[in-house]
Order: C-alpha cells, then structure tokens, then sequence
C-alpha cells in the first residue's frame, strides 16, 4: 500500500451508484467499525477481568449472552496470539543467530512440542488463582498462559526455519550496503519468515481454540475456574440438557470460526502472496474482497503517510548513525560475562527446579506408581486404537475424496470447518448421547478422542490424494493397474507422508484430550477409566501432587519417545522414499 | 618496477623516444621485454614503433606470444612483414604455432599480400581494427585494492583445515575493468569476497589505499548472479535500500534511485514487483541498486550466467558503454565469470585462477580497443590463451609463490562429468578429423567453460583424449571407444577407469578385500573428507558411482547406503586369481 498510483478494482455495481466521495467514505466506514469494535473489547474485557473472584461462576444459559461470551473467548485467544508471536520471534531470532544458544534452544522446543498442554491445566490454574485471589484475572492469566504455551512452539520453530533458509545472497547484499538490524529485520527477516508465520498461526489458534475451551469448562472438584465463555455455555448447556442453548452455542462457535476465516486468515494469507520466495508469478492466488476491500480505502494509506511513515525514517536514520562495522573479535568482554552470568543463573535456577521436583516425585507411593504405569499403558493403546480406526476409515474416505476434483471441491470445505471446531467444544455433548445410549467410558472415551481428531486425518489424506500426480495415475491407466495394484504402488506410497503428518498431529490431540475423556463429571456423577488422563485430573481434584507430578512426566515421556522413535522414523521415509518429486 | 622500466617509463612521458629506444637497445632482450611490458599499452606501441628493425625481431620471443601479436599489428604490413622474417627461425615457428588458427591463417595471408605487392604503402588490414586509439599515456596510478598473501581456509568438524585460497597476491587498479576466470569451485567467487570486505582472510591482509580496513567499510557494491532482489520490494524500495541503510534523507533517497534507475533503462518500472520483470530487467535492478550508491570498486559477480544469451549480450553492451561514457562514478569495475569470450570481450585486465586450493595461474592485460570484435584475429588469440591456460595445470605462467604450497601427496581429483558426454565428446572430434581447437569446441556445443572442461579433463585422464596448447585430439583408444556399440563401450570404458582412475581403483579393492564385497559409502566419504571440502567429496564420490555403476564395477544401494562390487566381478573374484 505504498504512495504508487493505486489501481481503483472493479466494485460491483452496487458502490457506482453513489458520488464518489460518499464511496470511498463508504469503503472506509467497515475499517472505522472495526477499529471501534477492537477498542470496545478492550474496554469490556478490562471491565470485566477487574470485577471480584467469584467462587462459582454464573453461566447464563440465555441466547443473548453468546455475542458476549464469544467476545470473551476471542479476546482471550486474541492476547494470548500476539503474546506468542512475540515471544517465538524473540525466540526464533536468538536460536537462529547464536550457534551455542541454538543447541540448547531447538530440542528444548521439540520437547516442549510434544508435551500434551491440558496435562498441566490443573497446575497452572491453582498457581494462578493462589497469585491473584481477589480478582477474576487469576484465572484469565491462567487460560492465557496455558493457551500460549500451546501455540508459541511450532511459530517459533516455523521463524527459526524461515530464517535459517534466507538465501545466502540475501544477506549477503545486507552485508555489503550496511545494513542496521532494525532494517535486516523488516526488510528482510520478517518479509521471509511471514508465510510460515501465517501459515503456522493459523495451526496455532485452532489449537488455542482446543485448549481455551477446555479451560473455560475447568473445574476442581468442589473448585469452579469456569470463564465466560463458548466453552462454558456449551457445558452448561449440556448439563442442563438444554437442546436449544446447545444448538445456539454450537451455531455461534462455527460462526465465529468461520467469520474469523474470512474476515481475518483469508486477507492475511492473499497479503502474505507477495512474500512468496518465488521469482514468476504463479497461477493460483488466494484472493480475498476483504484484502481488496481494505487496501482500497482511504484512511489507511492516510495514516501511514501522517504517522507511519516518518517513524520509519527516524528509525532508519538512527539506525544508520548507530550502525557499528562488524566486529572482528566478536563480543567485547563485559558482553561475554554478562551471557556468561545469565547462563549461569539459569542453570542454577533449572537445578533447584529438577531437585524440588525430584522430592515431589519420589513422594509417591508404591501402588499408586503401579497404577500410574498401568494406566500410562491403557492410555497408549487407547490411543493408537483410535488412531488406526480413524485410519481404517479416512484413508478410504479421504482418497475417494480427493481423487474426485468435483466431489473435493465440495467437500473440502466442509472438512476443514469441521476439523477446526476445537473437539472440546464438542465433549460435553456427545457426553450427554453416551449417556444416554449407555456403555462404559472405557469405549466412550475412544469415540471422544476419535470425534476429535480423526478429522485431521481426513483433511490431510484428501490433500494427499488431490496431489497425485496426474502423469502417475495416467501410467497406471495405460499399464492396466488393478486396484490392489493401484493401490500398492501409487496410492498409499503417494499418501503416505500426508497420512503422518494427519496422524501425528491426530495422535498429540488424543493424548491431550483423553486428559478430558477419561474423568469428568456430569450432573453430580462422576465417570472415568484406567487411564493416565483419568489420574492426572484424579490427582489434581484430590490435590495428591506427587501423583499429578509424575504422571503428567510419564505422559510427556511416553509422547517424547513415541515421537523419536516412530514418528520421526516415518518422517524420515516419507521425505527420502517417498517423496514426489516434480 | 625495476629501475630500466622507471627509466623507460620517464623518457617515454617525456617524449625522448629516441633516449628510449638506445636504452632499450643497450639492455638483454629479455630486461628489456620485462622493463617494456611494465609500461603503459600506448607508450609501448609508440616505443615499439621507433625500433629498428633487428631490435624488434629481437625482442618479440621475448614477449608472451599474445602480447607479441598486438605489438606486431601496431606496425605497419611492410615493417611487420620485415620484422618476421629477421627472427630466429626456430622462435618464429614457436610463435606461429602458439596462435590459433583463425589467426595464423589472418597473418600469413597479411605477409603473402606483403609479399606479393612488394613495397607498396600500408594497406589496409583487418589488423587496424584492432589497433588501440592514440590517447593520453595514462600514469600509473596506486591500486585502489591490495591483497597481500591472502589466504582462505575453512575447519573442519574434525579439526582438519581445508585451503581453499592458497596466498595470493592482487590488486585492484582505477580505471580498469579487471576480469577473474576459473573453473567453477576455484575459489573466485570467495576470493571476490574477500576483496569486497564480506569475508575476512585466514591469513594475510587486504588494504585500500594502501591503509588497512580498520573496522571501516570500503565503498564498494556487489551485484549477483541470482540478482539478490527483494520479491517483497518494489523495484524503487529495492534500489532505495542502500541509501536507506546509510541514512540518506527520504527526497534525496528518492532522487538518486531514480536516476540510478535511468541509467539502466528501467525509468517507469519503480512501482513493479520484481516477479513481473524479465531476467534482464532484474539484473538491471541489481546494476541499479549497486550504482545508487556510487560505489568506488563494482565486484560483480557473474552477472550475467542466469541470463540468456541475447539478453546478456545485450546488458554486456550496456554496461560498456555507460563505463567508456564515464556515465557511472565506479572506478574499478571487478568482474568474476566463466565465461572466456565474455572476459576478453569486457576486461582491460585478466587474471587466471587455478583451483583446489586458487592462486593465480595467469595475469596479463589485454590493450584491444572497445568494442572489440569476436571474430577478429587478435581477439581468438586471447580466447586461445585462456583456453590454453586452464586446461594445463602444470603450466605455471606466473613465478610460483615464495610460501611452498602444503606439501600433502596431492589426490587426483575426478572431473564431474558423464560417460555419455564424454563419448559425445569424441565423437564431435572425430568429425572433424580427429583434432580440434578448443574454443570450436566451445562454440560449435555452446558450452561454457564451467560445462566444457570437465569433459576434456574426462577425456584426458581416461586416456581417450590429449589437450595441448589449446587443442583437443583423440587417441586412438578414443577412437575405439567411440566408434564402440553399446556393449563394448561398456568395457573399454571399464578398462580404461580401472587403469587411470584411482578413487574407482581403491575402491573396487578396498570392496576386493571385503569377503561380503560390501562397504558403506560413509567410508569412502571419511577418506575423502580429508582432502576435499564438503561439497567437493559429495561431487566426487557422486562421478565416482556414476562411472562405476556404468562400467559395471559397483551397485549402490541408496536405502541401505551400501556400495558393493558388481555380481560378475564378485564372481570372478571368487573362482579366478585376483586381478591387479
């Protein structure tokens, strides 16, 4: 949007019929309301957040609350985003820069990837709510918290990437003209990392919408850290069997969802098309009459040509003055025992944690360690359980899908909206059918973690088979393929990493949702199975920390290894074997 | 400069040339080619002119044989013809055969029409073309750059250090455009940046105007073969950068990328994306960017390889003309590329590059007059030159450098190229006759040299081929293999591997002594670590497969990474004696 003679699009019809003055007002007239409603949130959210703790939290049921409580939700996952996405870019910058900082940094994020979030939901709430005991911002700072923590992972590793794989001679030219970090950073590090970026946000917060919801349904036994929010509506409304409040709540959250896509990961994504590291145009562009929308009012490039503009001039100007050549030495010494010193305080700070741990830990009894194995192994084969039942049926589904453009073209969609109604929101309900059709939860919670996640799958497998390679399935129709053949040689290896990336992604959402799927309460009764999920909200509920301690270790071990030994060895052959190379 | 060429150097800015030429006349031949060679072209041709006759004659197997044919086509036909015939018969047939044939052919027919017309005045030749246009003599100024014993090398993991760059001496003087060729993976492009100031030196120092480079930056631009333009910056933001990175005032900034712009002919295209403009015009951006900041020394770094051929040509055109016009503030204009014709097309100034590690083969100044013709006879003596010097490792043109080089048992390095190429190779030659020169070579399979050389060097260490003085001929067991059917040539390429390639000779007995035959390539690429950088082994052990599985001496197993001796071998080795 820079001062270029700016192209006027072809509005419909409908925008010529008024003075153009009065239009182009028109067209600045939705970006005023927008900034307006930001600004009203705001207001609201602080109102709110400021009003005394309650000990049981008020739920109404009645249809008119939803656009408050939807606004509640989205500011929450709202501030926790860009609380994320400043810390991975902090995060991403440092391990991307310094090669010792690197080696720690990276598998600290790999770890931190693969530990299922809502097994530490208890703990941070009642840290949390033992900070701030007076007012509702205890528990708001503990869902943020908690929210953050499961987006910030895969954005700063996907920024650390992004910068690791800038063309040499990009920087390079930085190095030759002189320039200044600030400038390195905007012209160059930013611009490069910000299709990953949006990309990965976008996983991001629909993982946060998984977590948020759980989090607004929260309780602790006698303890109620219930929030305002879609997710509480929904479970109140499922416990109250409320068959109206929960067909609202459930059309409200896929609106929002959906209004989201549009209104904001859609502008954003055709904006990201010019960050593309490509050197032609290519043929297929998202578009979005939002973007257009946007880029063709008024007030924006106003703005940035009263304010926008000569800050950046100041900040280049001082950047300029300020540059240093680079040293040849590297750090001066009072930098080096600085780094030094901080190192030094981490680690200690990390010693003393591992050795309060350690004592907590070897807290636990006998037999509940037993039971704690136990259910640590009841868990992983519910898990995978789920994972090959959902396989069984969305690889059949999905190719059949996907082969087909026109059957694809519908459905796509669809899937994708489905696939990101955080399945949190969608518990409580199908709860409520299991209820009442009857069965024990030992098979109820693999229908809850399948109805979860076996949508990932799905979506990832159609993306597969809508990548086949034309060339390919015409060889296997000119050489006569039979289906098994087809199959064999061209279908599943051509799938195949798509159906790992959909079954990982699948298979950490198990595990974090049998969190849920394995204890809960619902009208005063109280249902679980062995399970590890079972025990750590067990634990949490009877306040028995060792036991919440070391199962939430074991749960984060069993993931870890699971990850290096299995899935990582999948990777690695999907991307040599059987990677479709054009 | 010794002390006769200061001498020399004085009487001909004075304009004593007859002082000059009893100076000359008093000296050896060789001092006085030394001390006349030191002075600027244009004094030279006007010394060489005032010469008698004998002197000259003298002289001229004294001179680098391509220097020795621009001096001679100064003179005028009926003195050149004379100065030829008073040579020594044995250094006149060194120097005739030295030349291309275009251009003996060229001169032959000059002195048959000599010959023929007896003593009649001047006429005209194609020579005149070539003649450089009487100017001002330019005094030698001091060299903007100065590397002094510059040296690269890079750790290894392990430990172990790979040279890249052995010491080497450069400079970088006003007002020439210097041009440094290589084969690819020489080094040139890590010695431009060193020279540029973006990679330090292991060793030795770098000074501009004879200061060293404290913790300031030299004024200098780059601009690159893949262009290094910014997608998400219009043309304008890309240009501006620079000067934004320097702090320059937003109107300024404004003003002086859009002339930047006019120059190079992209006025209109500021507010475009470079994804909507052609290569050309990217590139152009690329100029544009390096001149907005009115750089002092211009690195470019193969500028023009990602272009294609017309377009380069006509950039190439372009980028002269705003240099002789004197359009740009650059006052030396440093280019590194692959491409022989384009450096004799552009450069005042050549320099060679050997590689693995780099240092200078050649270094020699070419005086033709802008715009020079590629098909003109002094021009293919150059081409000839470059050619020649490249595919002989073992002619040292310069005086070999006081540091000894590491004294490790050098490792024969295999040329990255393919058996099918190399036949293809042959059998070009044989069409015409079994020998060629190389630059036909080049010219008739538009290779560059980067493409063209490794095939040659397969040739020559397979034995099917022999390169000499810028010539290409086959051997008769070339011959043979060329003429082959597909099977034979199987085997005549397996005879002549096993006997001339050593990395395939180790490791086929290295799998010999293995009783499963087997061995993981890890192996092979540990052993090579340690005299090739990391690039370079993947290269190697890559040739390496590829002619072995050919030849049918390996299969490789990429699953399992394992190379093992093909099945008829292993059977052989099981019943017969082993083989040497």
């Amino acid at each position: 949007m820079k001062s270029a003679p700016r192209q006027h699009s072809l509005k419909p019809l409908a925008w010529g019929i008024f003075p153009s003055a009065v239009s182009s007002a028109l067209k600045d007239l939705p970006v005023f309301l927008a900034a307006f409603s930001v600004f009203y949130a705001f207001i609201a959210v602080a109102r709110y957040w400021s009003t005394p703790f309650t000990a049981e939290a008020q739920i109404s049921l009645r249809p008119s609350v939803l656009p408050m409580y939807a606004m509640f939700s989205v500011m929450r996952i709202a501030i926790s985003y860009v609380i994320a996405l400043l810390f991975s870019i902090a995060y991403g910058y440092v391990a991307a820069y310094n090669r010792r900082a690197e080696k720690l940094m990276i598998p600290l994020l790999d770890t931190l990837q693969s530990i299922p979030v809502l097994s530490f939901l208890p703990g941070v709430m009642l840290a949390m709510v033992a900070l701030f005991p007076k007012h509702q911002l205890g528990i708001e700072l503990g869902s943020i918290l908690l929210i953050f923590s499961g987006q910030a992972w895969n954005i700063a590793f996907s920024f650390y990437s992004s910068l690791k794989s800038i063309p040499k001679e990009m920087h390079e030219v930085a190095e030759v003209y002189r320039w200044n970090r600030w400038q390195k950073l905007m012209q160059i590090e930013l611009p490069s990392a910000a299709i990953g970026l949006v990309w990965n946000s976008m996983i991001s917060v629909a993982a946060a919408w998984f977590y948020l919801i759980a989090c607004e349904m929260f309780t602790l036994g006698k303890q109620d850290f219930r929030l305002p929010g879609l997710g509480s509506y929904l479970q109140t409304a499922a416990n109250a069997a409320d068959t109206r409040a929960i067909i609202w709540g459930l059309a409200v959250m896929i609106g929002v969802i959906v209004v989201m896509d549009q209104l904001i990961w859609r502008p954003v994504i055709a904006w990201a098309e010019k960050f593309k590291l490509e050197q032609t145009e290519s043929s297929q562009v998202v578009r979005s009459p939002i973007l257009e929308l946007l880029k063709s009012s008024r007030i924006l490039p106003y703005i940035e040509r009263r304010f926008i503009d000569p800050a950046k001039e100041r900040l280049a100007a001082h950047g300029a003055t300020t540059a240093r050549p680079p040293e040849a030495n590297g750090q001066r010494p009072i930098a080096r025992a600085i780094n030094y010193l901080l190192a030094a305080a981490t680690l200690a700070a990390l010693a003393w944690g591992v050795v309060k741990m350690g004592g907590l830990a070897l807290a636990v009894h006998g037999s509940d360690l037993r039971a704690i194995f136990v259910g640590g192994g009841a868990t992983f084969l519910r898990v995978e359980v789920t994972l090959l039942i959902a396989t069984v049926w969305t690889v059949p589904a999905g190719v059949l899908i996907g082969m087909n453009a026109r059957l694809a073209a519908v459905v796509q969609p669809i899937v994708q909206v489905v696939a990101s109604v955080p399945a949190t929101a969608l518990f409580p309900i199908i709860i409520l059918l299991l209820t009442r059709v009857g069965g024990g939860l030992a098979v109820g919670s693999i229908v809850l973690m399948l109805l979860g996640t076996q949508w990932y799958i799905l979506f990832n497998v159609i993306a597969g088979a809508m990548a086949l390679p034309t060339d390919l399935r015409e060889a296997c129709d000119v050489f006569r393929f039979g289906r098994w053949e087809r199959w064999r040689e061209l279908i599943l290896p051509g799938i195949f990493p798509y159906l790992i990336t959909g079954c990982v992604t699948a298979s950490g959402g198990a595990w974090n949702a049998s969190i849920l799927a394995e204890y809960f309460h619902l009208n005063g009764q109280t249902f679980s199975t062995t399970g590890l999920g079972a025990l750590i909200s067990e634990a949490a509920e009877r306040g028995n920390y060792s036991v919440l301690l070391v199962s939430t270790m074991l749960m984060a071990i069993i993931v870890l290894t699971v990850n290096r030994l299995l899935w990582r060895r999948l990777y690695g052959v999907a991307s040599t074997r059987f990677k479709l190379e054009t | 400069m010794n002390e006769y060429a200061s001498q020399l150097q004085e009487l001909a800015a004075q304009g004593r040339l007859d002082a000059a030429v009893g100076l000359v006349e008093r000296l050896s031949p060789t001092e006085a080619a030394t001390a006349i060679l030191a002075l600027p072209f244009e004094q030279q041709r006007l010394l060489f002119l005032q010469l008698p006759t004998n002197v000259s004659a003298a002289l001229i197997p004294c001179f680098p044989y391509f220097h020795a044919y621009v001096l001679l086509q100064a003179l005028k036909v009926p003195e050149m013809a004379a100065t030829m015939e008073c040579i020594h018969p044995a250094d006149r047939d060194l120097f005739l055969d030295a030349l291309p044939e275009e251009t003996w052919q060229n001169l032959m027919d000059t002195l048959e029409r000599a010959r023929l017309q007896g003593a009649l005045p001047e006429t005209a030749t194609e020579a005149a073309a070539d003649q450089v246009p009487p100017s001002a003599p330019s005094a030698v100024a001091q060299p903007i750059i100065t590397a002094c014993q510059i040296e690269k090398s890079y750790q290894q993991p392990e430990g172990r250090e790979i040279q890249v760059v052995a010491p080497l001496d450069l400079s970088v003087e006003p007002n020439t455009i210097m041009a440094v060729l290589g084969p690819s993976g020489s080094g040139k492009s890590t010695v431009l940046r060193m020279l540029a100031g973006l990679l330090p030196p292991t060793k030795g120092e770098i000074l501009w105007h004879g200061e060293p480079l404290r913790g300031s930056h030299p004024n200098v631009a780059i601009v690159f073969q893949s262009f290094a333009l910014f997608p998400w910056l219009t043309v304008l933001d890309n240009v501006e950068a620079p000067l934004l990175a320097r702090g320059v005032a937003r109107k300024e900034r404004y003003r002086k990328a859009l002339k930047a712009l006019a120059t190079v002919g992209l006025k209109g295209f500021e507010s475009a994306y470079p994804k909507e403009l052609s290569g050309g015009m990217k590139q152009r951006v690329g100029f544009a960017r390096a001149l907005a900041v009115e750089p002092e020394v211009l690195f470019m770094d193969e500028p023009f390889s990602a272009l294609d051929v017309l377009t380069a040509e006509n950039l190439r055109r372009d980028l002269l003309d705003l240099w002789s016009e004197k359009k740009i503030s650059t006052r030396s204009i440093f280019l590194v590329t692959h491409n022989i014709e384009e450096a004799v097309l552009l450069a005042d100034r050549v320099v060679v590059l050997g590689s693995n590690p780099a240092k200078v083969r050649a270094d020699f100044r070419i005086p033709l007059a802008q715009p020079r013709d590629r098909k003109s006879a002094a021009f293919l003596v150059y081409v000839d030159y470059i050619y020649k010097v490249m595919t002989q490792p073992s002619l040292e043109l310069v005086p070999p450098c006081p540091t000894p080089a590491e004294s490790k048992p050098k490792w024969q390095r295999l040329p990255h190229t393919r058996p099918g190429s190399i036949a293809g190779l042959l059998e070009l030659l044989i069409d015409h006759g079994g020998e060629e020169d190389m630059y036909h070579v080049a010219e008739q399979l538009l290779l560059e040299t980067d493409d063209l050389l490794p095939i040659i060097e397969g040739g020559v260490l397979l034995d099917f081929a022999t390169a000499h003085e810028g010539d290409v001929k086959v051997t008769p067991d070339g011959r043979n293999f060329a003429e082959a059917d597909i099977v034979t040539r199987k085997t005549l390429f397996r005879d002549a591997v096993l006997g001339h390639a050593e990395l395939i000779r180790k490791m086929k007995s290295a799998l010999e002594s293995k009783s499963d035959h087997m061995m993981p390539l890890e192996l092979f690429h540990d052993v090579l670590d340690e005299h090739f950088t990391e690039d370079e082994v993947l290269k190697q052990l890559d040739t390496a497969l590829n002619w072995g599985r050919y030849a049918e001496i390996f299969n490789y197993d990429p699953e399992t990474d394992n190379v093992s001796l093909h099945k008829t071998d292993h059977l052989e080795t099981q019943d017969a004696a082993p083989r040497e």
